[in-house]
């Protein structure tokens, strides 16, 4: 049962909002900018492969594969694409398989950690630290983080520090912020109005739903309160 | 069954989607205050608020050529904003739980006691419930229109209106009664 004193009572706690000043001209600079930035040059990588999966990658590279046998190239073509489908907000995930037998015990605890981190969130050095087995050993993450060999497959831009500022980036703290913000962006979840279907980004039969057919959900579960279900080729969770 | 539409919206949606960047000005000026109100009132943050009108209108200039007529332009304006804030809300409440900082705030700026007891009990909805709230009671969207919006289903909008209400029927009537 529902009565008009709720209603305005609602009304009243949800307030009135005004916008801040020069927020519309703040947009249509952005805009701008953003129409200006698209003719530039789109950013480039490097990688190597194994049999086994990535060993390597450079942002920033010449576009550059280095893959002995047709195993290794495989693996390089569906890296080259996952990660240009990323870093253009079209994916956020990667299936392509990581070799990392090349990299210490330690590093790769701090590796695997940091793998489980969600795209578009951010976690403290202390807490990869916690999760690598060494809850001591912060500094050490860091300098772990740094010699990553597979960024930004593993996302080691999402570890910041505890009290919100950036702290390093292998690549430099400006490709931190640019994957920080691209990956604020790009949604995570999005449903299929027809279809009743609910991806993650990147996945194939989400890229094939047009705009007007597009739902964004904050988890799984509610999506299917309101009547959705998880893809079974990209199988999203939380 | 006519839908809060307005042909005019459409036709700006398609001057954008030509380039005309002065069509894109007028989108932004008439929905700018509404965008705001429902971003500032799901994210609890001025800034988070600014971050997620800013990308939605990015996103309407983006991908202004994809709309199609049959929907309302309001509906589609209002499909990718709730989009983009559906989805910053989903990051920063995974993030403030793992990292135990910035907690989500749910308080909308007001100092009255009533109201702060209020927000609490509605920062207990979920993201949907919230959004479905907000286009309702702040931008008077009829269930339909939000039905639409949303992707879910009237019956779907009207349960989340109904758990907002018993909610806060709840929480308002226990200390009185």
């Amino acid at each position: 049962m529902t009565t008009d004193r709720d209603e305005s009572r609602i009304r009243a706690v949800l307030g009135d909002v005004t916008p801040p000043p020069g927020l519309a001209e703040r947009v249509l600079r952005a805009v701008r900018a953003r129409r200006d930035a698209a003719a530039a040059a789109a950013l480039r990588f490097d990688i190597v492969a194994t049999p086994d999966g990535i060993a390597r990658i450079r942002l920033g590279g010449e576009g550059r594969i280095e893959a002995a046998g047709a195993r290794a190239r495989r693996w390089a073509d569906r890296a080259r694409d996952e990660l240009g489908e990323y870093l253009a907000g079209l994916r956020t995930f990667f299936t392509v398989p990581l070799d990392l037998s090349g990299v210490a015990r330690f590093q790769r605890a701090v590796l695997a950690s940091t793998q489980t981190i969600p795209f578009g969130e951010l976690r403290a050095y202390r807490w990869v630290a916690e999760r690598a087995g060494s809850p001591a050993a912060v500094r050490a993450v860091g300098s772990a983080l740094g010699g990553n060999p597979v960024a930004p497959i593993i996302p080691c831009h999402r570890v910041i520090r505890s009290d919100g500022t950036l702290g390093g980036y292998g690549y430099g703290l400006p490709m931190k912020e640019r994957l920080l913000r691209l990956e604020r962006e790009t949604p995570v979840l999005v449903a299929c109005t027809t279809t009743r279907v609910l991806c993650r980004r990147g996945c194939e039969r989400e890229r094939r739903v047009p705009e007007e057919r597009r739902v964004v959900f904050a988890s799984l579960a509610e999506a299917r309160l309101a009547g959705y279900r998880p893809c079974p080729i990209c199988r999203p969770a939380a | 069954m006519p839908v809060a539409c307005d042909p005019s919206d459409a036709v700006l949606l398609r001057r954008t989607a030509r380039g005309d960047e002065a069509s894109f000005a007028t989108l932004l000026r008439r929905y700018e205050r509404r965008f705001y109100g429902v971003a500032r009132r799901l994210l609890g943050d001025d800034r988070d608020a600014e971050d997620a009108v800013q990308l939605a209108f990015l996103r309407v200039f983006a991908r202004a050529g994809e709309y199609r007529d049959g929907f309302a332009g309001a509906t589609w304006l209002y499909r990718i904003l709730t989009n983009v804030c559906i989805d910053a809300y989903r990051k920063r409440r995974a993030e403030a739980r793992a990292l135990g900082t910035r907690p989500l705030p749910a308080s909308a700026p007001g100092p009255r006691a009533e109201r702060v007891d209020l927000e609490a009990a509605l920062a207990r909805l979920p993201a949907e419930g919230r959004v479905v709230l907000l286009l309702r009671y702040v931008d008077d969207l009829p269930y339909r229109e939000i039905a639409r919006v949303r992707g879910i289903t009237v019956n779907t909008v009207k349960t989340h209106l109904r758990r907002a209400k018993l909610l806060l029927r709840r929480h308002l009537e226990e200390p009185s009664r």
